[in-house]
């Protein structure tokens, strides 16, 4: 069976109160190790949120150099393939049976189309899309609010919750799933 | 822009999608007559043939090609100036880029279209499909029309992804907001996003990445469009600087086509508080720069041709001022290098319905000078005996109208669906404009404090 998560949901006004409130969480679990995750909802990106969250490990960039060289790579197989095989059917004279120079272009645009493809797909691994919705979310999120999910341990929920009630949040749920 | 509420950009942007004015609904009914026009002409092609369009020796390519080229070029702004403007970190694209992109796609769509009518056998057009016939006979890939059918679709699906990437976060927005099939649209489409930090992180890496490949893409695309010209013999076709020269004319086109785009949907969905004077003064500005960079390449291919010497290529060029199409060139002059300069007035630029009349005007010269690339050269080519000068019949005319109308419906029909206007990005600039103002502030305080303080040192 799987284990039960519980959750805090606080959701604040602005982003200065959500920084202050995971500030506080993170002092709290150096002490206690009260902490399991934080999550960070907002309706705008914050390119802060990694110095406080700390870094997000996401080489998307890996996935898009991959794909492109096995774009270069298959279209290049592609049209070396057909100029090999349209050669034993029609004869090309003293002309070379793989012409490189125009095989170029071909290559380029697979190298960008595999190349935009494979960054997508590590666009949705990484970014866990698509997904359900949880049932706490809170569509305020996606207009103006800014909402922290924190997973604890059932023993240090009130600290926790302590803990985001001095950053002055709009509201906080408690959640098990 | 950076006194308005969050809540407020939500409200005026969702509320676009469900009550614009009046006149939006017009358009629409005019598009789809159009559409309709374009339809019947089409099918009486069919079923007639390739000649009721006109096209004869030596005019096998003719309006349909001039459209298609068109089309692309039109293409070219939205995606491109999207991508460099958010590579640069240009702040001003943020309330207008998704339109920009959503013309792109568009334009590519109808764009796509006119191959296969060129065509005349439609149901052929599979054959570009890089697979073999029952002989074993391949697409030949050394021919430039392949790399056509190559760059187009990766332009094609590069752009609609880049598109859809930039629009999911206010795909959840509208999600949140929305009822009936709206909601179920909405929600299959933003894929759960729920805007966490994991999802932010993820997707600017993603869109960044996405900008940095539509960039290139965007110019090879239409350096292709230049190589299936540039490629062959016919004079005033094979020329070395075509590829920039398309390239540029393409930007030169799009962006008129971003300021008529501008000032309709500013009017229809009433987004004055978005669109406004401060940024269109920036695009006209950006287009008028893009204009002389197309007259440089434009006068610069005159003075080659005319200092190469060429018995061929003079005799097009002299044929295209003084000849039987010297109406188009002198018109798309006057409309593509004349009009331009009134965007050097400032009352000009800021007034929104001369910069929409002026923008036509534009896109009329660029589409002149699509015509005059393709039908003239043909007219006097290197064989003599085959000279004739052949204009587009009804059945041309009536389609290349029909593709305004099919491009226009498309458009408007996906400003009623989606949000033409990005709020996650409007609100990103209203956020970081409102933290450098109030920075501005406390520096200006903390220099009176200094002074305040060198003040009173000075006194005692």
């Amino acid at each position: 069976m799987r284990k039960k998560k519980h959750l805090l949901f606080a959701t604040y006004a602005d982003f200065d109160n959500a920084r202050d409130a995971v500030t506080e969480l993170k002092v709290l679990d150096l002490k206690e190790m009260a902490v399991e995750h934080i999550e960070l909802y907002s309706p705008i990106e914050h390119p802060e949120v990694e110095e406080i969250l700390g870094h997000f490990h996401q080489p998307i960039q890996r996935f898009t150099l991959f794909g492109a060289l096995t774009g270069t790579l298959c279209s290049f197989l592609l049209v070396a393939a057909a100029a090999q095989s349209m050669f034993t059917v029609q004869p090309q004279g003293g002309k070379p049976v793989i012409p490189l120079p125009m095989d170029i272009v071909i290559m380029y645009e697979g190298t960008i189309l595999f190349g935009v493809l494979s960054t997508l797909a590590a666009f949705m691994i990484y970014s866990g899309l698509p997904r359900r919705m949880t049932k706490h979310y809170n569509p305020k999120v996606s207009e103006d609010h800014i909402a922290i999910e924190v997973e604890v341990k059932p023993e240090h929920i009130e600290h926790v919750r302590q803990a985001l009630q001095n950053c002055g949040p709009l509201e906080i749920r408690e959640v098990t799933e | 822009m950076k006194d308005i509420e969050w809540a407020k950009i939500n409200k005026d942007v969702l509320a676009s999608l469900e009550s614009p004015r009046p006149l939006f609904w017009v358009v629409i009914a005019v598009c789809f007559t159009l559409v309709l026009a374009g339809v019947a002409a089409e099918a009486y092609q069919y079923n007639y043939g390739l000649g009721t369009a006109l096209m004869n020796r030596p005019h096998y390519w003719q309006l349909y090609i001039s459209n298609f080229v068109f089309w692309i070029g039109m293409s070219h702004s939205g995606t491109l100036l999207s991508a460099i403007l958010l590579l640069t970190k240009a702040d001003w694209r943020k309330p207008i880029y998704r339109f920009a992109e959503a013309m792109t796609l568009f334009s590519i769509l109808t764009a796509a279209i006119f191959p296969v009518i060129h065509l005349g056998r439609v149901w052929d057009m599979y054959w570009v499909l890089p697979y073999p016939n029952e002989r074993t006979i391949w697409p030949n890939f050394r021919s430039p029309l392949l790399w056509d059918a190559a760059a187009i679709t990766t332009y094609a699906t590069s752009s609609a992804l880049f598109l859809y990437v930039g629009m999911i976060p206010d795909l959840a927005i509208c999600r949140d907001n929305a009822k009936g099939w709206r909601k179920k649209l909405y929600t299959a489409m933003s894929l759960g996003w729920m805007g966490r930090a994991t999802e932010w992180v993820a997707f600017r890496k993603t869109y960044v990445l996405l900008a940095c490949f539509l960039v290139p893409l965007a110019v090879s695309v239409h350096s292709i469009v230049a190589s299936d010209f540039a490629m062959s013999m016919v004079p005033d076709w094979h020329i070395t600087s075509f590829p920039p020269y398309f390239v540029a004319g393409a930007l030169y086109s799009g962006c008129a086509a971003i300021i008529t785009l501008f000032v309709m949907l500013r009017y229809l969905f009433r987004f004055e508080a978005y669109m406004t004077t401060e940024i269109m003064d920036k695009t006209v500005k950006l287009t008028f720069a893009i204009a002389m960079v197309w007259n440089f390449l434009n006068l610069g291919e005159y003075a080659a041709i005319w200092y190469s010497n060429d018995m061929f290529e003079k005799e097009v060029l002299i044929q295209k001022f003084i000849g039987p199409y010297a109406p188009v060139v002198w018109g798309m002059l006057l409309c593509a290098t004349v009009a331009p300069f009134a965007m050097a007035f400032e009352k000009f630029r800021h007034n929104m319905w001369a910069m929409f009349w002026l923008s036509l005007v534009l896109q009329l010269g660029m589409w002149l000078e699509r015509f005059q690339i393709v039908s003239p050269p043909l007219a006097s080519n290197h064989m003599p005996w085959t000279w004739a000068v052949v204009w587009p019949g009804t059945i041309q005319m009536t389609l290349t109208v029909a593709s305004f109308g099919w491009f226009t419906m498309l458009f408007l029909i996906f400003c009623k669906i989606f949000p033409s206007v990005s709020m996650y990005e409007v609100k990103e600039m209203v956020f970081h404009r409102r933290i450098a103002s109030s920075r501005d502030e406390m520096e200006d305080i903390s220099k009176i404090k200094d002074e305040v303080m060198q003040t009173e040192v000075g006194l005692k």
